[in-house]
């Protein structure tokens, strides 16, 4: 132990000296960073510029329209105008963003009611106008005569509510209200933590391949391999990649957390830090574990990253897979394929993490057994790549076959 | 002397070829033994078995003044055959990484780190990145890394091999000190002429089996006849008609005679006949290096002197 540690410190020291890893280390967040940037600049492009609208009121209803406009927090600067149909041409001519609506009692008995606007117009302003119809319906409506009731019934629409079979067993026994959110988020965070480790760990431990085959190459790992047993080095480099790994998370946080607390107006924080977190981060770990020593076994077998062959490339895949599941499992987190692929070694962090974020209730049971067929997996991967490694690490020249691998597994 | 190392009956198979067949020999404190014998003899398996890198399938290995079965990894340095070091790596945190490994007190380490580096004509260079380094540099920091915890027994393998003269002469004095300061070291190399000038025991084999063990003189008296070499121009059969001879090897003005196993130089040369033609004349014994291709090539001098023999 205490040389998988000397051995970790190095690799760890090795790593933090190497000026790519660096770079790559501070070029992460930086990325992530810059997307969410422009992706808000581009959204505050859309609602800078402000509608001018004019309204023709020849029915005496522009203090309701305003209380509309208010209402659904419409962009518009609304007008009087006394203007006719014929006068606008020229104003449209000119102007830009301006709009012109004609409220006249002939326009309200046909139901159409015509709109002028200018070439340059805002591109949400169709819908947005649409918005108003609701309340000039009601002032149709109300001209009819009607009594209170008639009118109750005619303006409100028919809808369909549905009842899923679970929520109407639980409506039945009257059992506790599925926990109301105040906020979605406030579920998402840990999650997305948990996520952001499992992959900021994955991403560097396959960097523990790439070690490991290197270390073929430059053929120093005879002369490491006469200080310590080919075990100590295993570990040792699956350690030391590890905090490299949450190295890269703390990173990432240092930069990100505190931007996002900014320009979010939520409590972020506060969402870590709950119990939840502590248990997906547990699970992400076990993730990283498990495809550590799937990494540090198979870089072991080859002779150069260039050369990898299929199989080799077949499992630097692995922990993609979660990735391709990410769509069934979140629209449907109880759903078949999300219970087998927690039941799956190598999917079971991606989705048992995407599972429980999206999940109000934790199916504690399927949890156990996930963790549990995890933890063995680990166990037993663990132990083969110990074997692949022993022997593959010495073996200079050429990649190894499935077939070779398979025979020193056995031996 | 006290013996460090005993390997006993050596067996270790690849696939369904017999690498090493019942190797034995053993490495005292304070003495140099090489290991030769052509590429693929197992030289490399039987040192990588020693190393604990290969496990044999028979046979055993002690190590003496060690208590345990584990191998005392700290105890041993070992340069392997094939050279390597990590590549962006500054030569003084790769050396102390090395140190460290050994359980080897860092200050000092660093001390002796200074100390080598001077000595083999790489004083500065330790805050240089290892691939900046020429191949011969990076086999010196090698050797380094390898003799820096002060090991009890030194393992080299090929040490020499892509050295220039200047620095096989620098690595051969090192090596001898460390042995005359009591370290034992067992060494394989190919360069017969330098296995010769600074071996006390040689270990020879040929397809994973024992050819000559024994010290140097030893092997050389029993193993390698007289020759001598005549300048002057003589007739063949007259040199051939000479007792004792062998064979003859004529060349232009010179010959070579390779005389029988038991002869004594003196009492040979006074039996020469006077009417040989001698302008200059050298006696001695078959090199080391001459042997070692009989073996290597199979022509085999010892089997033909046994023959000659029965």
């Amino acid at each position: 132990m205490r040389n998988s540690m000397k051995v970790a410190k190095w690799e760890i020291k090795r790593n933090m000296k190497n000026k790519s890893f660096v770079i790559g280390l501070f070029l992460t967040p930086i990325l992530i960073l810059g997307f969410g940037f422009l992706g808000s600049l581009f959204g505050s492009d859309d609602e800078s510029s402000e509608t001018t609208v004019f309204v023709n009121d020849q029915l005496d209803v522009f203090a309701m329209l305003t209380e509309a406009v208010d209402q659904y927090e419409l962009d518009w600067d609304l007008h009087q105008t006394d203007l006719s149909e014929g006068d606008i041409a020229a104003e449209l001519e000119n102007n830009e963003d301006t709009a012109y609506i004609f409220l006249t009692s002939e326009a309200l008995e046909n139901g159409v009611i015509p709109v002028y606007t200018t070439d340059e117009i805002e591109s949400g302003f169709s819908s947005q106008v649409q918005l108003l119809t609701g309340p000039l319906q009601q002032l149709r409506i109300s001209q009819l005569d009607l009594t209170d009731e008639e009118l109750a019934i005619i303006s409100s629409n028919v809808v369909f509510e549905e009842t899923s079979a679970e929520d109407y067993v639980a409506e039945q026994s009257g059992a506790e209200e599925s926990i109301s959110l105040d906020s979605p988020l406030e579920k998402l965070v840990p999650g997305l933590f948990a996520g952001i480790i499992l992959f900021a760990i994955v991403v560097t431990g396959m960097m523990i391949f790439q070690s490991a085959s290197q270390e073929k190459k430059d053929k120093i790992a005879e002369i490491i391999l006469s200080s310590v047993t080919p075990g100590e080095l295993m570990n040792g480099k699956i350690i030391g990649y590890f905090v490299l790994g949450l190295i890269q998370v703390v990173v990432l946080l240092i930069f990100v957390v505190p931007f996002a607390a900014t320009k979010i107006d939520e409590p972020i924080i506060e969402y870590l830090f709950v119990p939840e977190t502590l248990l997906l981060v547990f699970i992400a770990i076990l993730g990283y574990l498990l495809f550590a020593a799937i990494f540090v076994g198979i870089g072991a077998t080859m002779a150069d990253m260039t050369t990898s062959g299929n199989f080799q490339g077949l499992v630097m895949m692995l922990p993609f897979l979660s990735f391709v599941l990410m769509a069934p499992v979140l629209s449907n987190p109880s759903g078949i394929v999300a219970k087998v692929a927690s039941y799956v070694p190598f999917t079971s962090p991606g989705v048992l993490i995407m599972r429980l974020t999206a999940l109000d209730e934790w199916p504690w049971v399927e949890i156990i057994i996930a963790i549990v067929v995890l933890v063995i997996s680990i166990l037993l991967f663990m132990k083969l790549a110990g074997k692949i490694f022993k022997v593959g690490i010495l073996m200079y020249g050429k990649n190894a076959t499935p077939g070779e691998i398979w025979k020193w597994i056995r031996s | 002397m006290e013996v460090m190392l005993t390997v006993n009956g050596l067996e270790k198979s690849f696939k369904n070829k017999q690498a090493l067949k019942g190797i034995t020999f053993e490495v005292r404190k304070g003495e140099i033994i090489a290991i030769l014998g052509p590429n693929g003899a197992g030289k490399s398996t039987t040192i990588r078995n020693i190393m604990g890198i290969m496990y044999p399938d028979k046979g055993s290995i002690t190590f003496h003044n060690h208590e345990g079965k584990e191998i005392p990894r700290h105890k041993i340095g070992y340069l392997p055959e094939e050279r390597g070091l990590y590549k962006n790596v500054k030569v003084m945190d790769i050396l102390l990484y090395l140190a460290d490994l050994k359980d080897y007190p860092l200050d000092k380490a660093k001390e002796r780190i200074l100390m080598y580096l001077k000595k083999f004509d790489l004083e500065g260079k330790d805050k240089v990145s290892i691939d900046e380094l020429s191949k011969g540099m990076g086999q010196k920091v090698q050797f380094i890394g390898s003799i820096l915890h002060e090991p009890e027994l030194l393992i080299l393998d090929e040490p020499f091999s892509g050295l220039d003269p200047v620095s096989q002469e620098l690595f051969k004095d090192e090596i001898r000190n460390l042995a005359d300061n009591g370290t034992a070291i067992l060494l394989s190399s190919h360069q017969m002429n330098l296995v010769e000038e600074m071996c006390d025991r040689l270990f020879m084999i040929q397809n994973g089996q024992k050819v000559i063990y024994g010290t140097l003189d030893e092997v050389k008296t029993k193993y390698a006849n007289f020759k001598c070499t005549i300048r002057g121009k003589n007739n063949l059969e007259l040199l051939e008609s000479i007792p004792h001879v062998q064979r003859v090897e004529q060349k232009d003005e010179s010959a070579v005679l390779f005389l029988e196993q038991d002869v004594e130089p003196t009492s040979w040369l006074k039996a020469l006949p006077s009417n040989v033609v001698v302008h200059e004349l050298k006696m001695n014994r078959i090199s080391l290096h001459e042997i070692f291709i009989d073996i290597a090539t199979n022509k085999n001098l010892i089997q033909e002197a046994g023959e000659l023999d029965a």
